[in-house]
């Protein structure tokens, strides 16, 4: 199923786009799509470590606008947040 | 009561009049005024703008939790609040957030006003992207955000 990535903070480096888009399997965790987000910049920007540093500390937020865990399960196709380190104010 | 908004800065500019209308009622003794400018230096770097990114549904949401547990955290029930933060480019000496609070007594004002901002700086999604003298620039690293739901 397609996963929207919606993009924030530091994380826009990631795309010249505000998203990305992911196919994953059903019942994927969000400490599963963690790793499919650092396998993503091994790909792309060849294991790029500040990269891969907001990927590993980063939240992740649903479509209803709540902080998710890791052990939350993505059960359909939807956007999520990725909610790097803030700092605003 | 309790206005709250992210501003896109392409649209309009924050305004401390705006608040002070917010707030104004005969109710309130006494009223404080926060706002956060662009410096011009950061780590000893010469800096020349901010571009401020929000996930701006959290960032409401987070404001209004802010607000409503001033109740129960600081006992401080009859209050006015008003928060604007900015989203985009903003130049040297530009607002990019305005706390308005208006209670009853000043010492219920000071500690609501401390209270909001440090919260927002530690809860709301929003950050920071430098823009320095030499043509670089560089988001800020900022706190990781706590997590509050399986």
């Amino acid at each position: 199923m397609k996963i929207i990535l919606e993009l924030f903070g530091a994380s826009r480096d990631f795309s010249k786009n505000d998203y990305l888009e992911f196919e994953i399997n059903g019942q994927t965790s969000i400490k599963e799509f963690r790793e499919i987000l650092l396998t993503f910049v091994d790909k792309k920007f060849k294991g790029n470590t500040d990269f891969k540093k907001i990927i590993e500390s980063s939240a992740f937020c649903s479509e209803k606008n709540e902080i998710i865990s890791d052990n939350y399960k993505i059960q359909k196709e939807q956007k999520i947040g990725i909610i790097p380190p803030i700092g605003g104010g | 009561m309790l206005y709250t908004k992210v501003i896109d800065v392409k649209e309009k500019r924050l305004s401390i009049a705006e608040a002070e209308d917010f707030i104004s009622s005969s109710v309130f003794g006494a009223s404080i005024f926060f706002s956060g400018t662009v410096r011009n230096q950061n780590d000893n770097k010469s800096v020349i703008g901010i571009t401020y990114d929000s996930h701006d549904a959290l960032v409401i949401k987070s404001f209004k939790e802010i607000y409503n547990e001033a109740d129960q955290k600081l006992n401080i029930k009859d209050k006015a609040v008003f928060v604007e933060h900015a989203k985009g480019y903003l130049n040297l000496g530009e607002i990019s957030i305005i706390i308005a609070v208006a209670c009853k007594h000043r010492d219920e004002a000071y500690i609501l006003s401390r209270y909001i901002i440090e919260e927002i700086k530690k809860r709301s999604p929003i950050w920071k992207k430098e823009h320095y003298s030499n043509n670089e620039s560089n988001w800020l690293k900022g706190n990781p955000i706590v997590h509050e739901k399986n």
